[in-house]
């Protein structure tokens, strides 16, 4: 069971706690948009997914804690999560990634 | 039959090292407010509302805690209700909020004693710890499959609620484990 | 006291004699002994039978690793634990213990002509012989393999036992207390941090406790042990547990702790835990599970009296038992000369020790002359003589070709050791191949935790106590006396003058798979080991291959001609050690396993004989049967009743949700698919909810409180669904409106009241609202008092008659309710259920998502167009619904059906065709979504969903069914009341 750190109680907390909610940064398009968009495109943005391997950027919800939804980095290859951040935040730059893992690293080596 | 709650409280859960009981009626509000208005609604309401979230506040008859960014929960005595109401009325009114009342939505109970925390680790899974989990820190969380509000009250004192069709589960599961202790 | 029995050893009390039984005959032990060790004290080797070809078997080990000897613990009733390790259960005072998996008796067992003709039995044999014929599948295969498999009891009634569970904290956890868990607590305990140490077996102390006499740092083991055990126990930051196992390491330092709390006690009372699964989340874990000893391969090593060299030195050491009068010791590692000393040492005579090697180092040659015991040098035992006990052996010594018989009447066994990395592996820890070793061990974490002492590699009583400490946080360099521990070669096949073919050389004792089983399946094409390990069953046994993986997996490299690390290793999978289901249940059995949501006028219901049904995670009264009715006659009764007077109905349940804020109606304008912003406060509409790609999601009444407050109510078992997609919009998509949501399903109770007589019932009840059809029409909503306190009432019906839904505040659910029902008396108030409630709407038409929709019905499918907005330029599936596909012809769509014959009810589910003489597979054209009598009718009613459904209109279709083909005609599905004149009595 994933301990994962919520970025609005800013705390880690019991992944029974989440729920997971599909992968993060797909921007519903605007009314406008919409009626502009051909089909195919709209069933792009419905029905198709990356499903990468690696740095997999994903939406989880708070819902038995803070109740907010939020962004994370999980990295599908080691099942690990690499970062968490606010929604509404842009995606995270591979920098921004590594930066992260660094981070989580020397913090694991410093316990 | 007039204020039914539904929960029967065994003599079990009197003993030395861990007391449960069920907490009379209460007033119940949620509070959803914009962060640059909860200075003033504090000032307009007298409420003691935390500005940190899982943080909480605790009067003689009033509990406030902050369980989301922009979510309060007021938990009040019943003789404050027509007080609140017209308070939090008044603040609905003045300031782009939600005020809703959910007085009868939950049951609380109060759990205390050398081994309240042990109790409620059986089916939480926040560390409980003193340092972890300070008096006054105030959490929605889980107990198993229920979602349970726990606030700590003191050392060995915890204030939990949750809706009122999971009181009879989470009275069931206090039983069982404290029966077969 | 008994022949083997050595005094004044190990945790036994020598004063404290334990009566038990094995399979029915009277045994002593003493306090602190295990089944094995105390049948052993008594010279009984024979525990148990191997699976597949029930061969005789004594212990191999003396711990959790035992393969061989499996129990059944009975405690009565419903408390047979089957598959015990003998080794690893404590006696007691009256324990029952029965040996497993032989019949009539251990001694004498049918099952053993399996033996016999176990040619006939090689790897995959099941695979290959019970392929044909067919027929024979049912009346002879299965009912043989089933009575061949599986090992010992299964139990006939319910457990009555207690189980546990609970959540736990702390900085580090270390599992094993051995010397390397133990000098990591004594060190991590500084810290003042919480410290978890938790140890399998009854006593801390692991390989300490088999070689008492080792000194450390100048002083006794035992001592040693004793004080930094005190230690540990007075401080209190550190938490000891014991017959507790790390069963699986899971994300994040999750760690599952399995203790038996009662397993130890004589009479253990029922209704008290027995067993406890502690969910630990560490900051940091320590493995510490030390090293498995492996099995030598050979012909015959599986009889009677052939152990571990280390399980010999355990009975010694721990309980004082010798495991013979004159033992052989075979060997291929250093580290049994120190088993056969410490045999030696307490006057037991060793009769050789074989070891495969040439050259042996001098000081355990001194060792083994100064105690008169002769080694022979590369060597190996060929043959093993005895039937339920080892009685001597065949020394083979290929250079000269000389083969000894050596008489003993127990064998030790040493073929170097496995690092156990169970754990390690659960947690994604990454191993390598150390080639010295000839083992894996461990390589990069994949979470906070590290390996110390003997399951990193790093064997010897003084190397597990300094890396206990380091890990710990210190800095300790301890010393002792002990014999180097040593290396060792690793051979895949030892000497043997024997054609491979007629050995019966063991490598999984529990499966009975053989050396020649794994050559066999490597010859037949299974190369990768994943699959030899399906094929041949090698580690699929209870004890998960703990002593068996790695000479598989030596035998299985060289049959295929890849280095070890290149053939890989199978995964290990929790649980550790097998654990009852007890264990992972906990508390939630039965009422507590998941809860069951009541209303509040629930006991009520209860109290007034209502039958229940489960809706999502509530309890629903169903119906509410009189004098012996079935359903379908009490159900044509409240129908009728509520249609012609009065009916009451339990609503509670429906979902709901305050919107709240001065963006409300723009928000309820996205999430449904009517339009928002006209309704007038006080108003009420049905709406209608989509997901994106344009399927009905939900519906329900809304009635608008204020201009920016919405009283939402959904489907009883969409009320979660509807608040996370709401939500989830909300927070994502949408979050610069200023709308809150707020859950109030429980907030309110909710009374429907229904029927002609609805107004009269209630009018008596109400303050502060005007009844009267003019001032409180259809569809809209008052809030004012009822019954002295506050509701919110709505005027709606989903029954097509007069109805009001009175919202009261949970705790005064029934107190309202039961006020209305006595009243009601004069109106014959029907208290009706969910079932009545179904037929009601459907004699309207009115769907029920998720019976008459399924996740690919559009608004438009369900007849339902008039309540998407046109002119709304977004709402959330507005886009979908112009998809190509949902416009096309040959949709699904929803319609009455009502049959030839009014008295035949169609079964929902039920397909429907236009000809039902075609060939079969019929083309299908819909299926029956709603079907009831409706008794105000006199008539069966359905609902479907055809294939372009609309313009089949008075068309009559076909239903197949057994033995009959129904039919019925097309109709619209408004049965009952179209013009919807009975909302308006007065």
């Amino acid at each position: 069971m994933f301990e994962i750190h919520c970025p609005y109680c800013n705390e880690k907390r019991s992944e029974i706690e989440f729920a997971y909610a599909g992968e993060a940064h797909y921007v519903r398009p605007t009314a406008q948009e919409q009626t502009e968009m051909s089909d195919e495109d709209w069933s792009r943005y419905m029905f198709i997914r990356d499903n990468i391997r690696g740095e997999h950027a994903e939406r989880w919800w708070h819902n038995s804690g803070c109740n907010m939804f939020f962004n994370a980095i999980r990295d599908t290859v080691t099942d690990k999560f690499v970062m968490t951040y606010k929604m509404g935040q842009p995606r995270r730059t591979e920098t921004q990634i590594e930066a992260a893992r660094k981070n989580n690293a020397e913090q694991k080596a410093k316990s | 039959m007039s204020f039914d709650q539904a929960i029967d409280i065994p003599e079990i859960f009197d003993a030395d090292d861990l007391r449960v009981t069920l907490l009379k009626e209460k007033a119940r509000y949620s509070l959803r407010l914009k962060s640059q208005d909860v200075t003033a609604i504090k000032k307009a309401s007298g409420l003691k509302l935390p500005a940190k979230i899982m943080g909480s506040t605790r009067t003689k008859d009033i509990i406030c805690a902050k369980l989301g960014p922009d979510e309060w929960i007021v938990i009040a005595d019943p003789t404050q209700k027509v007080k609140l109401d017209k308070t939090l009325a008044k603040v609905s009114k003045e300031f782009t909020c939600s005020i809703t009342e959910i007085s009868h939505r939950n049951v609380g109970f109060e759990i205390s004693g050398s081994e309240a925390a042990q109790l409620i680790n059986v089916g939480c899974p926040m560390d409980l710890s003193l340092d972890k989990f300070p008096v006054g820190k105030a959490v929605r969380t889980l107990f198993e499959s229920a979602s349970i509000l726990l606030i700590r009250t003191d050392e060995h004192s915890f204030h939990l609620e949750c809706w009122r069709s999971f009181g009879p589960y989470l009275r069931d599961f206090f039983a069982r484990v404290i029966s077969t202790r | 006291m008994s022949l083997f029995r050595k005094t004044g050893r190990g945790v036994v009390d020598d004063s404290k004699v334990i009566n038990f039984t094995f399979d029915g005959k009277a045994y002593q032990g003493l306090e602190g002994d295990t089944v094995a060790s105390a049948l052993l004290a008594n010279g009984n080797h024979l525990m148990g039978r191997s699976f597949k070809y029930h061969r005789p078997r004594g212990v191999l080990g003396a711990g959790w690793e035992e393969p061989n000897a499996l129990i059944a613990v009975d405690r009565g009733k419903g408390r047979v634990t089957p598959n015990v390790r003998a080794t690893t259960q404590e006696i007691y005072e009256g324990l029952k213990a029965e040996s497993q998996n032989r019949s009539p008796n251990l001694k004498f067992d049918m099952g053993a002509f399996n033996n016999a003709f176990s040619m006939f039995f090689p790897a995959g044999f099941y695979n290959k012989t019970f392929m044909w014929p067919k027929s024979f599948w049912d009346k002879v295969y299965e009912p043989f393999i089933r009575n061949m498999a599986g090992l010992g009891p299964a139990p006939d009634a319910d457990d009555p036992d207690v189980y546990a569970s609970t959540y736990g904290h702390c900085e580090t956890l270390i599992i094993g207390a051995g010397p390397a868990g133990i000098a990591a607590a004594l060190s991590a305990s500084k810290s003042g941090e919480r410290i978890i140490l938790v140890d399998e077996n009854a006593h801390m102390g692991g390989s300490l406790r088999s070689t008492p006499n080792i000194e450390i740092g100048g002083k006794p083991a035992s001592k040693w042990l004793e004080a930094s055990l005190k230690a540990l126990t007075k401080a209190e930051n550190v938490t000891l547990m014991t017959r507790t196992t790390a069963t699986g390491y899971y994300h994040d330092n999750f760690v599952a702790l399995a203790e038996r709390v009662k397993h130890h006690i004589p009479n253990a009372k029922i209704g008290k835990v027995r067993e406890a699964l502690h969910r630990i989340r560490a900051g940091k874990v320590i493995l510490a599970q030390g090293g498995i000893e492996r099995p030598l391969v050979f012909n015959g090593n599986d009889r009677p009296g052939i152990m571990l060299a280390s399980a010999a030195q355990t009975y010694l050491g721990q309980y004082g038992v010798a495991v013979g009068n004159e033992v052989a010791v075979f060997t291929s590692h250093d580290s049994a000369y120190q088993a056969a000393f410490d045999v030696a040492d307490a006057n037991t005579r060793i009769a050789a020790i074989i070891d495969v090697r040439s050259t042996i180092r001098d000081d355990l040659i001194m060792g083994a002359t100064q105690r008169g015991i002769k080694i022979i040098k590369s060597a190996a035992i060929t043959k093993t003589f005895g039937k339920l006990r080892v009685n001597a052996c065949e020394v083979y010594e290929p250079e000269s070709g000389k083969k000894t018989k050596i008489n003993c009447d127990a064998i030790l066994m040493c073929g170097g050791w496995t690092p156990s990395l169970h754990l390690w592996s659960h947690s994604k820890g990454g191993i390598k191949w150390d080639a010295d070793l000839a083992a894996y061990i461990p390589d990069m974490p994949n979470e906070n935790a590290v390996c110390i002492g003997a399951c990193n590699g790093d064997f010897g009583v003084a190397a597990a106590l300094s890396a206990g400490h380091k890990a710990g946080g210190g800095r300790k360099a301890y010393k002792t006396n002990e014999i180097e521990f040593g290396s060792g070669v690793v051979l895949s096949s030892l000497p043997s003058y024997l054609d491979s073919s007629k050995q019966k050389a063991f490598v999984d004792f529990q499966n009975d798979v053989t050396e020649k089983d794994i050559k066999l399946a490597v010859s037949e094409g299974f190369k990768s080991i994943e699959h030899v390990k399906r094929y041949t069953t090698n580690g699929m046994a209870t004890d998960q291959g703990k002593t068996s993986n790695l000479n598989a997996l030596e035998i299985a490299s060289k049959a295929v001609g890849k280095p070890i690390e290149k053939v890989g290793l199978t995964t290990f999978r929790p649980p550790y050690t097998p654990t009852t289901f007890g264990t992972f249940t906990g508390y939630r059995d039965n009422e507590l396993f998941d809860p069951t949501r009541k209303t509040p006028i629930d006991p009520w219901a209860e109290a007034n004989g209502a039958a229940f049904e489960p809706v999502g995670h509530w309890r629903r009264a169903w119906y509410f049967p009189k004098d012996g009715e079935d359903m379908h006659a009490a159900v044509a009764r409240e129908c009728k009743a509520t249609r012609e007077s009065l009916g009451i109905f339990d609503a509670s349940t429906l979902g709901k949700i305050e919107v709240v804020g001065p963006d409300a109606a723009k928000f309820m304008n996205l999430m449904y698919t009517n339009p928002w912003s006209k309704l007038p406060a006080l108003g009420c509409r049905y709406g209608l909810m989509c997901r994106e790609d344009g399927y009905i999601y939900d519906d329900g009444v809304v009635g608008r409180m204020a201009e920016d407050r919405f009283h939402v109510t959904t489907t009883t078992g969409g009320a979660p669904r509807v608040y996370r997609h709401m939500e989830d919009y909300l927070q994502t998509e949408f979050p610069e409106l200023d709308v809150w949501l707020t859950s109030t399903t429980e907030q309110w109770a909710v009374i429907a009241i229904n029927g002609p007589n609805a107004r009269k019932l209630i009018e008596p009840f109400v303050e502060g609202i005007d009844l009267s059809p003019e001032a409180f029409p259809h569809m809209t909503l008052r809030e004012g008092k009822i019954c002295g306190v506050p509701t919110r009432l709505f005027r709606v019906s989903f029954t097509g008659e007069l109805g009001f839904e009175i919202n009261i505040p949970a705790h005064y659910g029934r107190l309202v309710w039961e006020n209305l029902f006595e009243a009601g008396q004069q109106y014959n108030i029907c208290p009706y259920g969910t079932e009545t409630m179904h037929v009601l709407r459907a004699e309207k038409g009115f769907i029920i998502v998720g019976q008459d929709t399924d996740g690919t019905v559009t608004a438009h499918d369900a007849g339902m167009s008039w309540a998407v907005s046109k002119k709304k330029r977004d709402f959330v599936g507005k886009r979908s619904l112009a998809r190509p596909d949902l416009v096309a012809k040959g949709r699904k769509q929803l319609i009455g059906l009502l049959t030839e014959n009014p008295n035949e009810v169609l079964e929902e589910g039920a397909q429907i065709v236009d000809d039902p003489n075609q060939a079969i597979p019929m083309d299908m054209l819909g299926h029956v979504t709603s079907s009831y009598w409706s008794e105000p009718l006199g008539r069966s009613i359905a609902m479907a969903v055809v294939r372009d459904g609309f313009d089949r209109m008075d068309e009559t279709l076909s239903i197949p069914m057994p033995g009959k083909v129904i039919k019925a005609k097309v109709v619209k599905p408004v049965f009952y009341d179209p013009k919807g004149e009975r909302l308006n009595v007065v």
